[in-house]
């Protein structure tokens, strides 16, 4: 009696083909990934003369969430505990032009279309510096999947990348808490004396 | 020459077995014939010396303490690692949080500055 004659053969390549097919297609919106690679920009630590560099994946945040126990944390937890992972490169330079344009292409390009959308692009010619917010939403355009923030000044690189459903107005609301400067203060502070510039001049 | 014999004879009468005499010997017998067992028994002996009972409380005392050691340390550990990853997780809230405002100004002003489009 041969054992054999009732196994299926299944050819090896078929299943490798599968395994392709399902790892692309679980992935969100077809292949772009919510988490950028970031690698590159790292290269530019060596020149800056300050560097921010976190790194933290998804058991990292469940281990921080456990230590977020404070009331002043309480907001910044609501933020974090459904993420998937946080990844901030933040380089200050001593002088202009220490990174070039081309390092911060290698981000944008990987926040295509139709995965990312670029929600505000602010460009300060003036001041020279650029401050780009993209979000990655699902397919059906419900979901937020991720977010990334690339913001380029002469003297300062930073690239910000949340995975994760986040919500944004409550990141924004940070501002005046956690030690997070209170920039509406600051605006209002520095339109005034603009305003009061303004008319000095007049 | 009859006492003697008296005494002889009273001496070597019969006399019935103590009660349990029989079970006695061949629970000997039993215990003399499973050498494993008597090895148990020696070893049971030697385990009943109260100086082997202070070295293994001993042994079991210094057992608890380096567990409770290693556990202290995991735990330490556990909890740097953690404050780390929150401190971690502020700063890039911090960070995320003041780009994200500083592009949302920036918007503001420019739409402040632009007049609306009379049409």
């Amino acid at each position: 009696m041969n054992v054999t004659q009732g196994r299926i053969y299944i050819n090896p390549a078929l299943i490798l083909f599968g395994a392709t097919l399902l790892g692309a297609f679980s992935q969100p919106t077809f292949g772009q990934n919510p988490k950028l690679d970031i690698k590159n920009v790292e290269l530019i630590a060596k020149k800056a003369s300050e560097v921010v560099d976190v790194n933290l994946d998804g058991a990292l945040l469940k281990l921080a969430a456990k230590f977020m126990t404070a009331e002043d944390d309480r907001e910044g937890l609501e933020i974090v505990k459904n993420l998937k992972g946080i990844y901030v490169k933040n380089f200050e330079f001593d002088k202009p032009g220490e990174y070039s344009q081309a390092d911060v292409e290698a981000i944008r390009g990987q926040l295509q279309k139709p995965s990312w959308s670029r929600i505000v692009s602010a460009q300060s010619k003036h001041e020279g510096e650029t401050t780009e917010i993209y979000l990655m939403t699902a397919p059906d355009g419900g979901a937020v999947l991720g977010m990334a923030i690339i913001n380029a000044e002469p003297k300062e690189l930073t690239v910000v990348n949340i995975v994760g459903p986040i919500d944004i107005d409550k990141l924004s609301a940070l501002e005046g808490k956690m030690g997070i400067p209170h920039l509406s203060k600051d605006a209002k502070e520095s339109t005034k004396k603009s305003e009061g510039h303004h008319e000095k001049q007049k | 020459m009859n006492s003697f014999e008296d005494k002889l004879r009273n001496a070597l009468r019969r006399e019935a077995a103590p009660e349990g005499f029989a079970e006695k010997v061949l629970a000997r017998t039993r215990g003399l014939s499973q050498p494993g067992a008597k090895a148990w028994g020696q070893f049971g002996a030697f385990l009943a010396m109260p100086v082997l009972r202070w070295a293994a409380a001993a042994v079991a005392v210094c057992l608890l303490v380096v567990a409770g050691l290693v556990y202290h340390q995991r735990q330490e550990r556990l909890r740097r690692e953690g404050e780390m990853a929150r401190a971690q997780v502020m700063q890039a809230l911090r960070i995320a949080s003041v780009k994200l405002n500083v592009a949302r100004k920036k918007v503001q002003e420019i739409n402040r500055e632009t007049p609306p489009s009379r049409l």
